[in-house]
């Protein structure tokens, strides 16, 4: 079996759906009428030319921007609005284009933190040690251990992120993502401002990630190159509307994705 | 004190499977090999490595791999690698460590040479490597990787996971009885165990087979001359393909049965050094290098109360550091405060270091800088310097404790005999000497004469019996006296002024020895603003009498160093100038690697050397220069040509005076 | 050149003469830097939390001692009206969350500092309204004696501050550290959205520091009102703080500890041994000199974050 087909099997039903959301600031329309559905399992990627709204979605998903109308359908439940907390307490995680990483405290402490909602043990067990507390911690940070030999950066594990260069930051900040076990990883820009070696690695462990986690993710890119080979579909965004959806080849070949992007009008 | 009766006798544990079946029965359940996984130090004692090895081999018998075949290994130092290089032992096959760092193109003639049937990967980068060679190796047959990630998804049937590896191995010895240790006993010393391949500067690597004897013997010198014991410890993180480490991380623990660590990743060494805090620690003069610069930024970057101690007491230790490691009679004022500095920034910079439990501390390879060596011992890591190749085993010479001279390499281990041709050649005859190239007769006849290996590096003994070795032998070359003349030698010499940055020296088939030399912008920059000298730039820095003044004192100091020492007394420096400007890479003076290009420095500035061997007081040439945005130009200098002073031989007590 | 003399030699050739009595006047110091210490420490906690400077903090002090001397009045005993006074906090912490931060999230630091104000006032007002304006001694059992350590003399019920207080900090570190409420809490003073991002509810985090500065001003409070009795003035007194936390660092909690003693220790010596130059009561003023001269050296304080501006 190739590995193509590999993947294909891999994919499975709808875990998001998007139902035509509309977002405004002001006067500004920031999302107009947008409707996509991510399947579990694959690498969804959104793409638009700046300012068409991404960052906007991936922040109604997640639950930080309340759409004015539609809602968002997660593992079969309607909501409306999306929550932060419910977000992440349901297994949606993400990361952000302009990295926001817990500066002051290590690597290591990060991903910990990444674990908040899975530690269960109370208050006095963890601050004493015992009981409960100490296993939990042991167990947690196992598993962060895990994700650390993962992304290879056994070498930072007591740094201060803050400290850390820029592609490192990006690193760990997937890490602290993939520390709370997410069903759904949203990618806010995982390789801007990279260099090319940079962005080969991270493309890398993106793939990876899917692969050995079985991780479902969206993310967001306008690099048009590294998303083609990246993903399984594509959603491409335009002042807040969307224009395209399908595989990468189905989009490459539209013709409004192909005008959008060389700045033709269409009339 | 541990003596020759604490080590298995070599005679009977002949090979390093019989050796580690030694260690697992006598050492048992103390540590052979440490690793930190998921950030915890794992280890694994002898009884578990053997059983472990023992497994592999079974799994690799049914794999199909027999005696005298060959098993590569490739992969970044992990304890299953180096038991693979034993379970092909224990087999009776050859192991082949690769450079895991070669790109799949230059992996394919080592693998091809050597008719490698099975090899060990470390993980998915190189497995990716080993399955572009697959098809330009026809003896390949199946390859075994350790990290499954990424792998798990290869469909090619010739690759099995080392673990599913070790399940074959299980069926295997349930079906064979037995049949592991037979083949371990039928192992003996002059069996060939391994064959590294050495990088040679011109041509294709040539594989060297070294047998049991060889690498055992010579490990075993090494042992007794270092007294190591079992409770040593090491870090392995120099490539296994490296002869080096196989004879320390691999050869001497199986026989002091110390206990060898690898690090998490190769970045996190330095970590895992100062975690680990080894005993025993070799790195090459480059590594030492990096890590006095790092104290030297960070120690910038501390406070200034912290930043005056570690001065002062860098001070302390540079006027006694070394004698008190040598063992001399040191004040008792100078001893308290050595004291004091130990416990306020010695101590603490070598934990951090990783080096304060070091009891023995080599570096080899190149030469290393005076400066940085006496860094190392002032604060008390008894670093020394050893001297030996892939050819010989590693182990020819090695700085014995308390004689410790920084421009030598020591003295012959035991069983080493060690001549010096008249070419000036290092010749050596010792057990260690590899068995041949493999299918290479050609260059094993010329590398071993009558038993005597040519080491192609040029060197002389010292009165006190230590090899000092000087250059490549065949840079090496004659005055028309007769005398030895040993350019790079004489450089190296100049370059440990710190006014001096670059020297070329001249003297192959001429009457003397006559030196073109660099000022160092910066050194001879401060110098000349601390007086007050005013210049405007590096060709009139270059040409100021004070400067011309200095290099003279420098280079008279250097005839009165080459003067002490018999063979090279003759190529003492006669006439020398300061040249105008910088050598430059640009300009092809230099390689990319800052090593002179004495050849063409010669036919560029002819006009200069005419001077040089003449009796003229300067000297003019037009030398075209490459500016910055690509431009040529010319420069013309008119340069004044110094005469030195040379000491004559019987004046070399006053001269060391 | 009497007067250099009078400043710059006769006041230490004083500590030396007598060193007991200057180790005594310095202990002294220390005790009521201890109790500026439990002041600042409330206001950290909610500022590296939220970002609010939390211009209540002084008032809850007293707020919450008035509680907690008022219920006592009422015929409780000491614990239960510390326990009732606890739960007064929280469900301040409760009220000023839901009533006044869950409509101002994303509003400007100034608003927010504001708003604190307004707070100070309503709870200022509302003490007194329920527990009138006298001043009330408050007794719960400190020993008044002196305890002798060779010829040095120390207050008992300083002796009892200062472990008490030690052990609130103590706790407090253990909390920050080692719970998951603690990094939580470490992961919002750091970056609000990251944290909302991996679960943590702002809401509760605002909670939480709120009660748990609630909790901090109650102990200060009751510490200050045994030895000063608890009248209105506290709140002044809780002013202090201020010079503190610029010592300190406004992000430190360590900063707020050793800002404290600096202040406490540094303004009775100056008291003592220099206020008879400048006419006595540089009390008063001492602290706010000593914060001036941070302000322009260090102003980031000596534990805070530094201050990099980046473009």
């Amino acid at each position: 079996m190739s590995v193509e087909q590999q993947r294909k099997e891999r994919i499975g039903e709808v875990i998001l759906k998007a139902d035509k959301i509309s977002l405004g600031f002001g006067g500004v329309k920031a999302l107009n009428d947008i409707s996509f559905d991510i399947r579990k399992g694959e690498i969804r990627a959104i793409i638009g030319p700046n300012g068409a709204g991404k960052s906007s979605m991936l922040n109604v998903i997640n639950g930080f921007y309340q759409p004015q109308e539609g809602n968002i359908e997660y593992k079969g439940k309607v909501y409306n609005p999306m929550r932060p907390y419910l977000a992440a307490s349901n297994g949606i995680a993400r990361t952000f284009q302009n990295i926001a990483l817990f500066k002051g405290m290590s690597t290591l402490d990060n991903m910990m933190t990444g674990r908040v909602l899975k530690m269960h043990a109370s208050i006095l067990e963890q601050a004493l040690y015992f009981g409960r507390g100490k296993k939990e911690e042991l167990e947690h940070r196992a598993y962060v251990e895990e994700i650390i030999d993962f992304l290879e950066i056994q070498a930072i594990r007591k740094t201060p992120v803050g400290r850390l260069p820029y592609g490192l930051q990006k690193r760990v900040e997937l890490g602290r993502a993939l520390a709370a076990q997410p069903d759904l990883l949203l990618l806010d820009e995982p390789m801007a401002g990279m260099n090319i070696e940079e962005k080969e690695d991270m493309s890398r462990f993106i793939i990876d990630v899917n692969e050995h986690f079985g991780t479902t993710i969206a993310l967001i890119e306008h690099d048009m190159s590294v998303v083609m080979d990246l993903s399984d579909r594509v959603v491409v965004l335009d002042y807040g509307k969307k224009l395209a959806d399908g595989t990468p080849d189905e989009v490459r070949a539209n013709q409004a994705v192909i005008d959008a992007y060389l700045g033709v009008s269409h009339e | 004190m541990t003596s020759a009766s604490d080590y298995p006798d070599i005679a009977t544990y002949d090979t390093f499977p019989k050796l580690l079946r030694y260690n697992a029965q006598h050492l048992k359940d103390s540590p052979a090999m440490r690793e930190k996984n998921f950030g915890i130090w794992q280890s694994w004692t002898w009884h578990q490595v053997h059983e472990e090895v023992s497994r592999l081999a079974c799994g690799m018998a049914s794999l199909g791999l027999k005696r005298g075949d060959s098993v590569a290994i490739i992969g970044d130092n992990r304890p299953r690698l180096y038991w693979t290089i034993a379970v092909a032992q224990s087999l009776g096959a050859i192991a082949v460590p690769v450079y895991h760092d070669s790109n799949a193109e230059e992996m394919v003639y080592p693998l091809k040479h050597a008719d490698v049937r099975m090899a060990i990967a470390e993980d998915q980068e190189q497995v990716d490597k080993l399955l572009f060679c697959k098809d330009k190796v026809p003896t390949l047959e199946c390859v075994i990787y350790d990290d499954v990630r990424g792998v798990r998804e290869y469909t090619e049937d010739y690759l099995h996971s080392y673990d599913s590896v070790l399940e074959m191995g299980d069926a295997f010895a349930s079906a064979n009885p037995g049949y592991v240790d037979g083949e371990i006993d039928k192992g003996k010393g002059s069996d060939v165990c391994i064959m590294p391949y050495t990088s040679g500067t011109t041509g294709e690597p040539k594989g060297v087979l070294l047998t049991y004897d060889n690498l055992l013997k010579s490990a075993y010198s090494g042992v007794i001359f270092e007294k190591l014991r079992a409770d040593d410890q090491c870090l392995a993180y120099l490539p296994i393909a490296w002869i080096g480490d196989t004879a320390f991380s691999f050869a001497q623990s199986y026989i002091t049965g110390f206990c060898v660590a690898c690090p998490e990743s190769s970045e996190t060494v330095l970590t895992d050094l100062r975690e680990l805090g080894p005993t025993y620690f070799f790195a090459p003069p480059r590594i030492f290098e990096n890590i006095l610069t790092q104290v030297s930024i960070r120690i910038e970057d501390a406070s200034a109360m912290k930043r005056r101690m570690y001065h002062y007491f860098m001070g302390v230790a540079r006027k006694v550091g070394v004698r008190l490691l040598e063992g001399e009679d040191v004040s008792l004022s100078d001893r308290m405060l050595y004291a004091l500095g130990n416990i306020l920034v010695y101590e603490p910079l070598k934990n951090v270091l990783g080096l304060s439990k070091v009891r023995i501390g080599y570096t080899a390879g190149e030469a290393i800088g005076p400066d940085i060596f006496d860094f190392y011992r002032s604060l008390g890591i008894n670093l020394k310097q050893l001297y030996g190749s892939t050819e010989t085993s590693v182990f020819v010479t090695i700085q014995p404790d308390g004689q410790i001279k920084p421009d030598t390499v020591g003295v012959p281990l035991n069983g080493v005999d060690l001549k010096i041709a008249d070419s000036g050649e290092v010749l050596i005859k010792s057990p260690g000497i590899f068995y041949q190239y493999y299918k290479n007769e050609e260059a094993t006849e010329e590398a071993k004469i009558d038993g005597w290996f040519h080491t192609g590096d040029a060197g002389f003994l010292d009165e006190d019996g230590h090899l000092k070795i000087i250059d490549r032998a065949k840079d090496v070359g004659k005055l028309t006296d007769g005398g030895l003349f040993a350019p790079k030698y004489i450089e190296n010499k100049l370059k440990f002024f710190p006014e001096i940055r670059e020297a070329v020296a001249f003297g192959n088939a001429k009457d003397y020895c006559a030196v073109f030399i660099n000022i160092d912008s910066e050194a001879v920059g401060n110098w000349a603003e601390r007086r007050g000298i005013a210049y405007a730039s590096y060709q009139e820095l270059a040409s100021l009498p004070q400067v011309a003044e200095m290099v003279k004192a420098a280079v008279e100091q250097v005839n009165a160093d080459l003067a002490g020492e018999e063979r090279v007394a003759g190529s003492q420096i006669k006439r020398f100038l300061i040249l105008h400007k910088l050598l430059d890479a640009d300009d092809g003076e230099l390689t990319r690697t800052s090593k002179v290009r004495r050849r063409f420095i010669a036919e560029k500035y002819a006009p200069l050397i005419e001077g040089l061997y003449s009796d003229a007081k300067e000297a003019s040439i037009d030398a075209e220069i490459t500016f910055e945005d690509g431009r040529k130009g010319t420069l013309r200098a008119d340069l004044e040509i110094f005469d030195a002073t040379r000491v004559s031989a019987p004046s070399v007590a006053q001269a060391a005076e | 050149m009497e007067l250099l003399q009078s400043v710059l030699v006769t006041p230490f050739a004083e500590m030396i003469g007598e060193p007991f009595f200057f180790i005594e006047v310095l202990i002294g110091g220390l005790m009521a830097g201890v109790m500026y210490s439990l002041v600042a420490l409330g206001f950290v906690l909610i500022f590296k939390a939220s970002g609010v400077f939390n211009f209540s903090q002084g008032i809850m002090v007293l707020f919450a001692a008035l509680n907690f001397v008022g219920l006592m009045e009422l015929g409780l005993p000491i614990w239960a009206a510390f326990i009732a006074t606890c739960v007064i906090m929280v469900v301040l912490a409760f009220a000023v969350e839901r009533m006044v931060l869950r409509h101002l999230v994303n509003q400007e630091p100034i608003i927010l500092f504001m708003a604190t104000i307004g707070l100070t006032f309503f709870l200022e007002g509302l003490g007194e309204t329920f527990w009138g304006s006298e001043v009330r001694p408050l007794d719960i059992g400190i020993p008044d004696g002196v305890f002798e350590i060779g010829p040095v003399w120390i207050q008992q019920s300083e002796l009892v501050a200062a472990v008490v207080a030690s052990l609130l900090v103590t706790t407090l570190a253990l909390f920050f550290h080692y719970t998951r409420v603690g990094r939580a809490l470490r992961a919002v003073a750091d970056d609000h959205q990251a944290a909302l991002s991996i679960g943590i509810p702002l809401n509760h985090i605002w909670i939480i520091v709120w009660a748990v500065a609630g909790f901090v001003a109650l102990i200060a409070g009751i510490m200050w009102g045994a030895k000063l009795g608890v009248q209105f003035s506290l709140s002044v007194i809780a002013l202090k703080a201020l010079p503190v936390l610029i010592l300190g660092g406004f992000t430190s909690i360590p900063g707020a500890i050793i800002g404290g003693l600096m202040i406490g220790a540094g303004e009775k010596i100056a008291e003592i041994y220099w206020g008879p130059v400048f006419g006595g009561a540089i009390e008063e003023w001492f602290a706010y000199i000593l914060a001036l001269c941070f302000l322009f050296f260090r102003p980031q304080g000596l534990f805070g974050d530094k201050i990099i501006e980046r473009v």
